[in-house]
């Protein structure tokens, strides 16, 4: 059996939400996605998945603080500690169980409520060993992109394009908050942060909501005319000890790859993989995602992506949406904007920046650091 | 009815809330062996596991990749080699550092781990991947027990 996406709802994503709580967010992403599925709530929906990560939240157990807007009061209702992709994963496990024939997950970020956010990434680190130093948590990105340009001569100036790259696409998307046409100069001269890491290199948080509906295959067929197959998953995480891991790769998004793509029957990602939606907290990341999940040779994402294989009209579209680049970085929801991208492009209903004839996609999320941890999906409009 | 404009959108539309969250952190079996030893002797203990051929820095009471319960300590040269660097321009809290700070991950010489610490004795443009350093440790008084007994790394 193979689950079906048959419905999206989603917010506006905004720098700033003033006027809304998180709840009336996920409220509004809600009915819009039950509508798109063509589902009541209260009767159809199985089960209800949130990913959201307490502190983000700033609340304990935030579990508790999700059924009554999302329709779930007195229903199957969990949250993963994970990103909106691991969310999405579970609900198809469950799917797959035979227990429930339709499933609503959702992700959410309302960063613009988050007064510390430095802070609370400092606390998702080992206390006795990475806790020391008062310094900007990036450190560990400076880190991981200086040894990732050493081991793959990859220029300063190829990690500067996928910025440029990510918020021009953005342009053509609607939803994006930031939308830009800047120049690797721009890039390049930004504050620097941990070097080489530049202010420029970091997506800029914004606020956004995805709710989507997964159905059994039988009844993804009675439901949509549309269903985007969920073909292909993995997901997997690396040590937690920095000390432990390999600084300049992400073995993470290859291990989860590997296990997608032999569950989808991608044996050719370069040929059979239409566009990418992929982690992009940091430019450099875009680079080594882009080289873990196959779309080009090893060391030669940087090279490629100067020269335009990754744009819209490239051999592999990578982050047409804008990525966190241009959408905004969403925290744990940004993985569910890149299956919504990936969605909207395989239903043509993308707009202005529609790829044309895609037929299957692959999203891949990353939880930002110290994490070591990312999921990947292989989705098709056949099944 | 009034027109009076609220201009603080916060003051209607906001609460403010404090997450007060303090923890001890227990060091374990593996953490006060590492950290007794480095306070009382300046040396640097590692464990290893023999079928998977892995030295473990910091060290560890089990194997990441077999599983076992690893008894096996050795003691490693305090040496090692950078094998990546960064200079960090902002505190923990997002403000600009007067004093920028260069961290590195140094691999430690004979295992498969290290530790992440600051450079001293050098220039941050003289640094290079694949350079040389050495642990150099508080005095013996001012030590306590913590990664900070070892001030920096300083290239050999
Ligand atoms: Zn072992």
């Amino acid at each position: 059996m193979t689950v079906a996406i048959v419905g999206v709802g989603y917010t506006d994503v905004r720098s700033t939400t003033p006027d809304v709580s998180f709840k009336e967010s996920m409220f509004e992403a809600a009915v819009k996605a039950y509508e798109d599925a063509g589902v009541n709530p209260r009767k159809d929906i199985g089960s209800f998945i949130t990913a959201a990560e307490d502190y983000y939240e700033g609340y304990s157990i935030f579990d508790e603080f999700v059924p009554d807007q999302l329709g779930a009061v007195l229903r199957p209702v969990c949250t993963v500690g994970g990103d909106g992709l691991l969310g999405l994963i579970t609900g198809a496990m469950q799917i797959e169980t035979g227990v429930f024939d339709v499933v609503a997950v959702e992700a959410h970020s309302k960063a613009s409520d988050i007064l510390t956010l430095e802070n609370i990434m400092t606390f998702a680190f080992d206390p006795v060993y990475n806790r020391a130093f008062d310094a900007h948590p990036f450190f560990v990105a400076g880190l991981e992109m200086r040894r990732f340009m050493h081991e793959t001569k990859t220029s300063r100036e190829q990690c500067a394009e996928v910025v440029v790259k990510n918020r021009r696409n953005a342009i053509d998307n609607p939803a994006a908050v930031y939308p830009a046409k800047i120049t690797v100069d721009d890039v390049l001269n930004s504050e620097v942060i941990a070097e080489p890491l530049t202010r420029s290199d970091v997506s800029q948080m914004a606020d956004g909501t995805y709710v989507i509906v997964l159905a059994s295959e039988k009844k993804a067929k009675k439901l949509s005319d549309k269903p985007i197959w969920m073909k292909g998953l993995g997901w997997c995480s690396d040590t937690p000890w920095l000390e432990s891991r390999e600084w300049g790769s992400t073995v993470y998004t290859h291990l989860a790859k590997e296990r997608a793509y032999k569950m989808a029957g991608i044996t050719n990602p370069r040929k059979q993989i239409d566009f990418a939606e992929v982690d992009d907290w940091f430019s450099y990341k875009e680079l080594q995602h882009i080289a873990a999940l196959g779309l080009c040779e090893k060391r030669k994402a940087g090279k490629l992506l100067q020269k335009g294989s990754f744009n819209r009209d490239g051999q592999t579209p990578v982050n047409v949406s804008g990525g966190r680049f241009g959408v905004g970085n969403l925290l744990e929801a940004s993985a569910l904007q890149s299956v919504l991208e990936c969605v909207l492009q395989l239903r043509s209903e993308a707009g202005k920046r529609q790829i044309k004839d895609a037929t299957t996609a692959v999203a891949q999320s990353w939880r930002g650091v110290p994490t070591g941890t990312g999921c990947v999906a292989v989705l098709s409009n056949e099944l | 009815m009034s027109f009076e404009k609220i201009r603080d959108p916060r003051r209607v539309r906001h609460w403010k809330g404090d997450m007060e969250c303090d923890y001890i952190y227990t060091a374990g079996i593996a953490g006060e062996k590492f950290f007794t030893t480095i306070r009382d002797k300046a040396k640097l203990l590692a464990t290893r596991c023999a079928k998977c051929k892995i030295t473990y820095l910091p060290p560890r009471i089990y194997c990441e990749r077999c599983q076992a319960s690893l008894d096996n300590w050795i003691e490693v040269p305090k040496t090692g080699t950078i094998e990546t660097f960064t200079t960090v321009h902002m505190d923990n809290n997002g403000a600009p550092l007067s004093k920028p700070i260069t961290l590195a991950f140094i691999r430690i010489d004979e295992t498969d781990g290290g530790l992440i610490h600051e450079i001293g004795g050098t220039k941050p443009e003289a640094l290079k991947i694949g350079m040389r350093v050495e642990a150099v440790f508080q005095s013996k008084s001012k030590r306590t027990g913590a990664l900070t007994d070892i001030k920096y790394f300083k290239p050999v």
